[in-house]
């Protein structure tokens, strides 16, 4: 088995790793640097539990393989706010109730975060197709769309 | 805690203490946890025949792979096979090898453990092993296992019945038989996965030295996994530990001890290494429980007026290849005719159930079990009398719903209903989405056909001991506990005989205790999920939750506030009478005088000048059982509307309300979540979710590729409101309430489709209903009959 040294920007801190070639970004943060607030629900892309923010844009960790994020900055659940402090995304999911089991969440927060960069006051409907690439089990949505609502009005006034 | 202020804490709307390690990605699921050095991680070979005979196994090719190695059903020789059904009447008593030997039964039956030093090894080593199999003939369908010379599953169920039950009510032959008319159909579900979003997995360590025997695994029933292992096993209860870490989703599948668990721990002892297993989706779909393949034959008689006469229902199951564990066969067999009879008066009932054997997937409890199903049975032939005796769909169920004067009331399948507000449920309801304007909307869109649906369920829960040994499951206790320890601070901490997996009990627990405790929730840490913590219980299944381990909650509570008011009486010199507790102290009622909460608990623990009372024991610590005397039935009525894209049959569901009736409310906003969730459960199987196998058992739907999942893009908003009749015959007034949104979702989405078709004739009487069936009936002259 061949590997690769990589060097990866992750919540802002520079990480350099020899890995398997094979080895998928997601079990590297997951494992390698025990980031294990990304989640792998389904393994091939569907659920978007393990979506993380490569260089800013929306990827599917388990897609991915660690030594194609060579080079790349990127941003995990871990890395949303401060240490002890929640970012308006977040704040917004717990006053809503957009959460319960909460194993889908880290991926919604990196798609609701790429989705108010581009789109501060996003629709109802724009914040369904947003989030169409992830799945959530336990809230039938209703109160993730209204916590993306509740979350760009905070992002505005912030 | 944030939030606004309630004037208690029990209805307050407060936002969870469980969110915040959530958000940020500090929480512990079973895949998150730092393993021990030495772990070996496992994955689990298994069949990719629905039946065969195995030949032989050979594991040599896995030397390649350095450090791997492969255990069989002959590396494991004592261990014995489960049984899940016990010899009691109606039950055939089969065997589930937790490793196959011999012959295996469905497609994901374990055959092997392999072993090695990473997942992505063991992957390699698995694909290494050749496993020769003689296949045989595979029962898929219930027609195929009840079919003459059909062949067993199991020699022990030669007619592949594993469960049967049948009962008659006095006098029903001779009211069926009055009846002026009689309905007949037959309704069949959608066979389904849960998918929880978190596999199953668990992590096995055993510690000779200590004697210690830990199992995590994501589960929904610590106790009971580690009852089992025990029984199989033989091993100690008080040398086995089994902790359910953060639980990424559970809606019954992980209510059932798999043999992956057993295993797990068996392969640790005998190599002394920690042994972790992390399932894949293709594991889960593969192997966790399967749901809701059932059919439901009904003959509904009804006087001339539209009053039900007498009901017959004809229920099939299709099992899988074994019954689970704690709830063997009968799970959906024996709910089906439980939870048919709904909010409805009528005397009259008989049924036959059946359990059915085949080669596929066990099958097990999933959100409302065989509940959806039943009331799309019981609410499609409400709809179908309705439209054949010229009544709306609302009078013919106002005629038929119980009302105040009936309560208490005992129903055909012997499940007391102690109160319900289902008239005022069902007005609510239609003023809520705006019914009556319906027929403003219906031809709003000439590209569209709109129908509107309306469905009155029940839900079965909190069920207690009594309950399950009246269903034969004498693995399931059916009692729950909590010990209520309050420090010398005066703060407390809860240890609950259950485990959360998303419900919110850290939060919902708090708030029913500090009710009495006169402290603020937050001030009330809740433990649950490790059996060396909690107190002996259950699990968290059926709706349970705060009926049964809310019963243990306010009690322990209630016997902590006495004591703490005897305390602060003796420290006050006051009427323990007199004394109440609230916002931290303990006051004298109508004199100003108090004490904190903290310098009472400080006086229990003997850290105050002044003793306890003569005769007190120390300490604020108490460890309280309850058992659920009856099942507490909370009840809602759905409406929906849909539109069908008339150039593609493709449904949209437009509107969707609920009024609701579970007893108290003790957060609201828990509530609600768990009402959208559980509808959105069920609009997938209503309207997409399907397990399709081929003709010899292959499972084709074993990626979120194949099985449709709903997205934000395919669910409405849920417009909502709450009625709160308080239950009389559980602690609180509360009533379980998880499962009410799916027995809901699935009537009222067929009730609706079938509205919108109704100028056409046709009555669909199957989920999920497909866009092409639709287009076909669209397409179809106006009063062609279709399926």
């Amino acid at each position: 088995m061949s590997t690769v040294e990589i060097t990866v920007t992750v919540n802002g801190s520079s990480r350099t790793r020899r890995v398997p070639d094979r080895l998928l970004l997601a079990d590297f943060l997951r494992h390698e640097l025990r980031l294990t607030g990304t989640h792998v629900g389904c393994g091939h892309g569907v659920c978007g539990a393990c979506t993380v923010l490569v260089d800013g844009a929306t990827m599917r960790s388990c897609l991915m393989l660690a030594v194609q994020a060579d080079g790349a900055s990127i941003t995990t659940v871990e890395g949303l706010a401060p240490p002890g402090g929640l970012h308006p995304v977040q704040q917004a999911f717990h006053e809503l109730h957009a959460l319960q089991c909460g194993f889908c969440t880290p991926g919604f927060l990196a798609s609701t975060i790429e989705l108010l960069r581009e789109n501060p006051d996003p629709s109802e409907t724009e914040i369904r197709e947003a989030l169409h690439g992830n799945i959530c089990r336990c809230t039938g949505y209703v109160n993730i769309v209204k916590a993306v609502r509740r979350a760009a009005e905070l992002m505005r006034a912030g | 805690m944030d939030g606004p202020a309630p004037a208690g804490p029990f209805g307050a709307r407060l936002p969870r203490k469980e969110d915040p390690r959530l958000l940020r990605g500090e929480a512990r699921f079973l895949d998150d946890i730092e393993v021990p050095p030495g772990t070996l991680h496992a994955v689990f070979l298994r069949s990719p025949h629905a039946h065969a005979r195995i030949l032989g196994i050979d594991a040599s090719g896995v030397r390649d792979i350095p450090g791997a190695l492969v255990l069989t059903a002959a590396d494991l020789p004592q261990l014995p096979p489960l049984r899940p059904d016990l010899p009691l009447p109606g039950f055939a008593v089969t065997e589930r090898p937790l490793l196959c030997r011999d012959l295996v039964r469905f497609v994901g039956d374990c055959v092997a453990i392999v072993l090695a030093e990473d997942a992505y090894a063991a992957e390699d080593a698995a694909e290494l092993v050749a496993v020769d199999y003689e296949p045989l003939p595979a029962i898929v369908t219930l027609e195929q296992a009840l079919a003459e010379g059909a062949g067993s599953v199991h020699r022990e169920a030669p007619d592949n019945v594993l469960f049967r039950n049948q009962v008659t009510t006095e006098g029903f032959d001779a009211a069926f038989a009055a009846a002026p008319h009689v309905f007949r159909e037959t309704f069949v579900g959608s066979r389904v996965a849960t998918v929880s979003l978190e596999p199953r997995g668990c992590l096995a360590r055993h510690d000779p030295g200590l004697d210690e025997t830990v199992l995590w695994s994501s589960t929904q029933v610590p106790h009971l996994v580690r009852n089992m292992l025990c029984e199989v096993l033989g091993l100690a209860d008080t040398a086995v530990r089994v902790i359910a870490p953060d639980v990424g989703g559970g809606f019954g599948v992980k209510a059932s001890v798999y043999p992956e668990e057993i295993l797990a721990i068996a392969a640790a002892r005998l190599l002394g290494r920690p042994v972790k297993w992390a399932g894949d989706r293709q594991d889960d779909f593969l192997s966790s429980s399967h749901a809701r393949d059932m059919r439901f034959g009904v003959e509904m008689a009804m006087d001339a007026d539209g009053v039900l006469a007498a009901i017959r229902i004809d229920v099939l199951a299709n099992a899988g290849a074994y019954g689970g564990i704690p709830f063997g066969s009968s799970i959906e067999a024996g709910g089906g005719p439980r939870t048919f009879p709904g909010p409805y008066r009528f005397r009259h009932y008989a049924f036959r159930t059946r359990a059915v054997a085949t080669h596929t997937t066990p099958s097990g409890p999933y959100r409302g079990v065989a509940a959806p199903i039943a009331f799309m049975a019981f609410e499609g032939m409400m709809d179908r009398a309705a439209a054949a005796l010229g009544l709306t769909r609302e009078e013919i169920r106002r005629r038929n719903l119980l009302d105040t004067a009936d309560f208490p009331f005992v129903n055909a399948s012997g499940i007391r209903y102690d109160i319900a507000s289902h008239h005022r449920t069902l007005t609510k309801a239609l003023a809520l989405s705006e019914w009556e304007d319906f027929v403003l909307r219906r031809d709003a869109d000439p590209d569209k056909i709109r129908g509107i649906g309306i469905a009155c369920v029940t839900e079965q829960t909190g069920q207690g001991s009594t309950r399950y040994r009246a269903r034969g499951l004498l693995r399931i206790p059916g009692i729950e506990a909590a010990r209520l320890k309050m420090e010398p601070s005066g703060r407390a901490t809860l240890a609950v005989s259950q485990t959360t997996q998303g419900q919110g009990h850290l939060t919902t627990f708090a708030q029913m205790a500090a009710e009495h405790l006169g402290i603020p929730p937050a001030h009330i840490t809740v433990l649950e999920g490790d059996t060396a913590v909690s107190p002996f219980g259950s699990g968290t299944f059926a709706s349970r939750s705060v009926v049964a381990a809310g019963g243990a909650v306010i009690t322990a509570a209630e016997v902590i506030a006495k004591k703490m008011k005897r305390i602060a009486g003796h420290l006050l010199e006051a009427d323990e009478a007199d004394i109440v507790l609230r916002d931290g102290r303990a006051e004298v009622v109508g004199t100003g005088l108090s004490v904190t909460i903290e310098e009472v608990a400080r006086t229990a623990y003997a850290m105050r000048p002044k003793g306890v009372p003569p005769g007190e024991s120390f300490g604020l610590d108490t460890t309280e059982y309850w058992d659920q005397p009856f099942s507490s039935v909370s009840a809602a009525v759905h409406v929906a509307e849909v539109s069908i894209e008339k150039a593609t049959g493709r449904v949209k569901v437009e509107r969707y309300s609920i009024v609701h009736d579970c007893g108290r409310v003790v957060n609201p906003m828990i509530v609600d979540g768990q009402v959208h969730g559980a509808v959105v459960q069920g609009l997938g199987p209503a309207l997409m979710e399907r397990l399709v196998h081929d003709e010899h058992g292959q499972l084709l739907t074993t990626t979120l590729l194949d099985y449709t999942l709903p997205t934000a893009l395919d669910v409405p908003d849920i417009a909502m409101e709450h009625i709160e009749t308080p239950a009389l015959d559980t602690k609180g007034g509360v009533k379980g309430m998880a499962e009410g949104g799916t027995i809901g979702a699935i009537p009222v989405l067929l009730s609706a489709i079938n509205d919108a078709l109704r100028p056409h004739g046709a009555w669909i009487h199957a989920i999920p209903v497909r866009a092409e069936q639709l287009l076909r009936i669209i397409r179809t002259q106006p009063g062609t009959p279709e399926g």
